[in-house]
């Protein structure tokens, strides 16, 4: 035990520290590219290699190649050393790189260091809760290891650091969490590092045959809806994203540079109002999902003339918001030149295209007839609704109609707004989500990637925009209840399909139903607390008159009020308890010291009241009744109740006088 | 820390029983220089997660601010209530280090790790205390001049638990160490005076001759006992041994060279050195001091004791 802190580490601690390493970086497989991973895996191989056998422990220069070769390996990859991707391929080459030339404590501490920011650097991929405890674990892990080799002598049992770490954690943890609440939230970035390479399922911009097909074999949630009042049936559940305006004829877009303005017309509702409140996860892109058709437009976020939510910023951490729709509408007719632009025609289009329009045009009385008609065509030729079409690679359009006939969403979407167009009906392309699961644990509906779909919207003289579904023509089902990728649908076996009247199957979905409303829950009050979830919370907490400035001097008072409660809590705990009758024998004592007979550190309590019967013989009875006592109950066995009370009434009534 | 900050220190209090308690005003806290770096790496994780915007990346960054936050209260009650007394401090030569033992007593109900005891630069033995035990601890001082070197101001430092921040309190101790002259290189002593026949006879308590048997008494070397006798069964003898009567020596002040105060108190130590090894009985003569015949370790050191404390 007596030895001064030896400054070199054992190799017990370091195996532990490099097992915990790897366990580190294991997440960022997923992430990382693959030479990286590799490269990670194997120097953290040779680290354990080198362990056993101290002769393969890497010279400086293999030292120097591994860094060069590192860092080439980074740039190779990502082009860039800065940015997210790049940056986290850095910092976890460094991580390994460090532990291969562990020698002294300030090493540890530097690779425990790093480790920590690789721990932070995985939440900017993942979010999800078993990877925070996860994470956490290790995150305790590496700090017990600080504990232990601040120690002079290596603990006796292999789990105390990690209960003496868990404890000092745990009193970190209010802390953390008054940080979490009251830290200004911004809104954007501080600064770009250029694109961000990370791929979100979900809805873009841009849409073609195939990319919601592709969408739809992610059961990723995109967002979770509760109804405040009735839900609107089924087939009224249109949930909006984007309107694509321009095409050429092949994709469907809208220009960047010519964005339709700002819905300016007030709104003229037929349907019942529905109020809604969305929590969506991040999509990383600029617009609000909205139930068709949105009257009012969330905070921050503005409402375009084609009844899109717009926002600023992309949303980046999962975003809350209340929502108000009408399923029906009035709507205003499109500006001259919004309605040219519904009528544009991209290329591609064919002689036989123009010749079925016009057979169309002849045989109807007005565009909602053509629209019937149109509907008809799809709904009584053998068109089909598959989740795997043909890949049509020409003419899409073109091809879906007359040759393939077999298609999803977008193909008929796509077609049923080209021929609108050559028939002289202004459309457009509506892409969004159709349905929700209902989760009867939380009473919300739960959309999903695989809800993803694609509908047109054509203008008709009396009736305003239209929305009209070329999808359900062919396949009602799709628009009633929700499709899933793993249910049978055309030329794709099922593989794995519980039966969901089963009971296994009613017991699997129940529990399913579970963990969404805890991620529900989750999302909503860990991932998504942003600014506004701020101010509410202030609100409810009654301070809402606080301005944000004082926010801090808030946070600071919190922070000092609990850092005094563990001070105050680490000072008692180590006091050792004394007993009733010692605290008793002390007030004798005062009492003695303040006639000015003070009891000397040297001297035991029978000294002392020999002394003090010598000096004050008058006390001597008192004195000795209390000494004996006093011995009797500390040190003797005779620690009876009656004893006891004997004791402290003696000692209470004991007034001593200062001269007799 | 600079020397005119040390005006404006404050050190343990003594508990009156010449030891010191450490109490929260005497003691200091600063971050070490891992507890700084560890403050850059959580702005930087801040700025990441602000950069992107990821609640779980704020909340492990808080959580680590706040691991560094409640280390500094636990840094500082490691050493909160610690007791520092002196325990005891052997002699040595000038030259050689003092090795001062101190005991630090942990008088509360949970362990306190990673203690260590400095002089300003110089570190001594840490130790891990046990609850309501104590240690000792060891404070190796070297040592220049002869005489009574008294425990300079020492300080009790901590790192616990995490080496992120440094709490230590300053004390003074009244414990001080005997230092004698250092040996001067081996030399003979004065040739013309020092050796004088012993007056008194041969006593029997000499090293050389054999003189006779007689019953073992308590401290007799076991090196003296006549094994053979025991054997015998004749119960434990001791060897006495003569030859004390021309062996003494007289170590007179006035007798050296009139040199240097130091050299002279340097050459009688060696010549008491000397003379012990050599089981020489020998009397020390100081101008103001005069210490009759004698031999073994007290009187050894008597005699150096008063070389280091010649002059004072």
């Amino acid at each position: 035990m007596h030895q001064t802190i030896d400054h070199t580490l054992t190799p017990k601690l370091q195996l532990q520290l490099y097992l915990l390493t790897g366990f580190v970086l294991v997440p960022h497989v997923q992430h990382l590219p693959l030479v990286v991973s590799f490269y990670l895996f194997t120097t953290l191989g040779l680290r354990f290699i080198s362990l056993r056998i101290p002769n393969l422990q890497p010279g400086r220069l293999l030292l120097f190649l591994l860094t060069a070769a590192g860092v080439a390996l980074i740039y190779n990859e990502h082009q860039t050393l800065m940015g997210k991707d790049a940056g986290v391929s850095l910092l976890s080459i460094m991580l390994v790189l460090k532990t291969l030339e562990v020698r002294r404590r300030r090493d540890l501490y530097v690779t425990i260091f790093i480790a920590y920011f690789v721990i932070v650097t995985q939440f900017l991929f993942d979010n999800s809760f078993l990877l925070l405890i996860y994470l956490l674990v290790l995150l305790v892990g590496h700090t017990s290891l600080l504990l232990e080799i601040n120690r002079v002598s290596p603990s006796r049992n292999f789990f105390e650091p990690y209960r003496q770490t868990f404890w000092i954690t745990l009193q970190a943890l209010p802390i953390a969490i008054i940080l979490f609440i009251l830290f200004p939230r911004l809104g954007q970035p501080l600064w770009h590092f250029g694109h961000d390479g990370s791929a979100q399922t979900g809805l873009s911009e841009r849409v073609k045959p195939g990319t919601i097909s592709q969408l739809i074999q992610s059961s990723a949630v995109a967002f979770r809806v509760t109804f405040k009042h009735e839900p609107p049936p089924p087939e009224q559940r249109y949930w909006r994203g984007l309107v694509l305006w321009d095409t050429d004829g092949v994709s469907w877009y809208t220009d960047e540079n010519n964005p339709v303005p700002i819905l300016s017309s007030s709104i003229m509702p037929t349907g019942q109002p529905v109020e809604y409140e969305v929590l969506l996860e991040p999509h990383r892109k600029t617009w609000l999902y909205a139930l068709d058709l949105p009257a009012v437009a969330p905070s921050k976020s503005k409402l375009s003339s084609d009844f899109l939510l717009h926002l600023r910023e992309p949303v980046t951490r999962p975003k809350q918001y209340d929502g108000l729709s009408f399923t029906r509408h009035l709507t205003s007719p499109p500006t001259e030149e919004l309605r040219q632009r519904a009528l544009r025609l991209g290329d591609g289009i064919t002689e036989r295209q123009r010749q079925l329009v016009s057979t169309w045009r002849a045989a109807s009385a007005s565009d909602s007839d053509l629209v019937e008609r149109a509907l008809r065509h799809f709904n009584e030729r053998e068109f089909v609704y598959t989740l795997n079409p043909p890949r049509y690679l020409k003419n899409p359009i073109d091809q879906f109609l007359f040759e393939g006939r077999e298609g999803f969403c977008e193909h008929y979407a796509t077609a049923f707004t080209q021929l609108m167009r050559l028939a002289g009906i202004p459309s457009r392309m509506v892409v969004g989500y159709q349905g929700g699961e209902y989760n009867d644990l939380g009473d919300y509906y739960t959309v999903r990637q695989y809800d993803a779909h694609a509908w047109s919207e054509v203008w008709l003289e009396g009736e305003g925009w239209k929305r009209i579904d070329p999808t359900a023509a062919v396949a009602p089902e799709r628009v009633r209840s929700a499709i899933q990728p793993s249910l049978g649908s055309v030329g794709e076996p099922a593989l794995f399909r519980i039966d969901s009247d089963s009971l296994i199957g009613s017991g699997l979905r129940q529990l399913s139903m579970l963990l969404d409303n805890s991620s529900l829950r989750w999302r909503r009050w860990v991932l998504g607390f942003g600014q506004e979830e701020q101010y509410g919370l202030m609100r409810g907490l009654g301070l809402g008159f606080l301005p944000t400035r004082q926010w801090g001097l808030l946070l600071v008072g919190l922070i000092g009020l609990v850092l005094t409660l563990i001070g105050v809590r680490l000072v008692r705990q180590g006091r050792v308890k004394q007993e009733q009758v010692q605290v008793l024998y002390q007030v004798f004592c005062r009492r003695m010291a303040a006639i000015g007979h003070p009891r000397h550190a040297h001297e035991g309590p029978l000294d002392y009241s020999v002394r003090v019967c010598r000096e004050r013989p008058d006390l001597a009875n008192p004195v000795r009744l209390i000494t004996k006592l006093y011995i009797r109950l500390r040190y003797g066995e005779h620690k009876t109740k009656n004893n006891q009370a004997a004791f402290a009434d003696q000692v209470r009534r004991f007034r001593p006088g200062r001269t007799y | 820390m600079p020397n005119w900050l040390y005006r404006f220190r404050r050190q343990a209090r003594t508990d009156g029983r010449g030891g010191v308690v450490i109490r929260p005003r005497s003691l200091y806290i600063l971050p070490t220089r891992q507890g700084i770096l560890l403050a850059l790496v959580l702005f930087l994780m801040l700025a990441g997660s602000i950069n992107y915007g990821s609640n779980l990346a704020y909340l492990v960054t808080f959580l680590l601010g706040g691991i560094w936050l409640s280390a500094i209260l636990h840094t500082w009650r490691n050493l909160l209530g610690l007791m520092i007394h002196p325990a005891q401090v052997s002699p040595v030569y000038a030259g050689q280090e003092a090795r001062f033992s101190l005991s630090v007593t942990n008088p509360s109900s949970l362990q306190r790790y990673g203690i260590s005891l400095h002089q300003k630069k110089l570190l001594g033995e840490s130790a891990d205390l046990p609850a309501e035990g104590s240690c000792l601890l060891y404070l190796p001082i070297p040592t220049v001049h002869r005489g009574r070197l008294s425990l300079p101001e020492i300080s009790l430092h901590t790192v616990f638990p995490f080496g992120l921040f440094h709490a230590w309190s300053y004390a003074r101790l009244d414990i001080s160490c005997l230092v004698y002259p250092r040996p001067a290189d081996a030399g003979n002593p004065p040739a013309d005076s020092c050796y004088t026949s012993s007056e008194d006879g041969d006593r029997g308590v000499g090293a050389d001759d054999f003189v006779g048997l007689r019953t073992y008494r308590e401290g007799d070397s076991p090196r003296h006992i006549d094994w053979k006798a025991l054997a015998r069964e004749r119960g434990l003898m001791s060897k006495q041994f003569g030859g004390d009567r021309t062996e003494r020596v007289d170590l007179d002040w006035d007798l050296l060279p009139a040199v240097d105060t130091e050299i002279r108190l340097s050459l009688l130590c060696r010549f008491i050195l000397q003379a012990e090894s050599q089981s020489i009985s020998y009397a020390l003569r100081l101008p103001d001091l005069t210490i009759p015949p004698g031999m073994g370790e007290r009187h050894k050191q008597r005699c150096l004791a008063a070389l280091a404390t010649f002059g004072e």
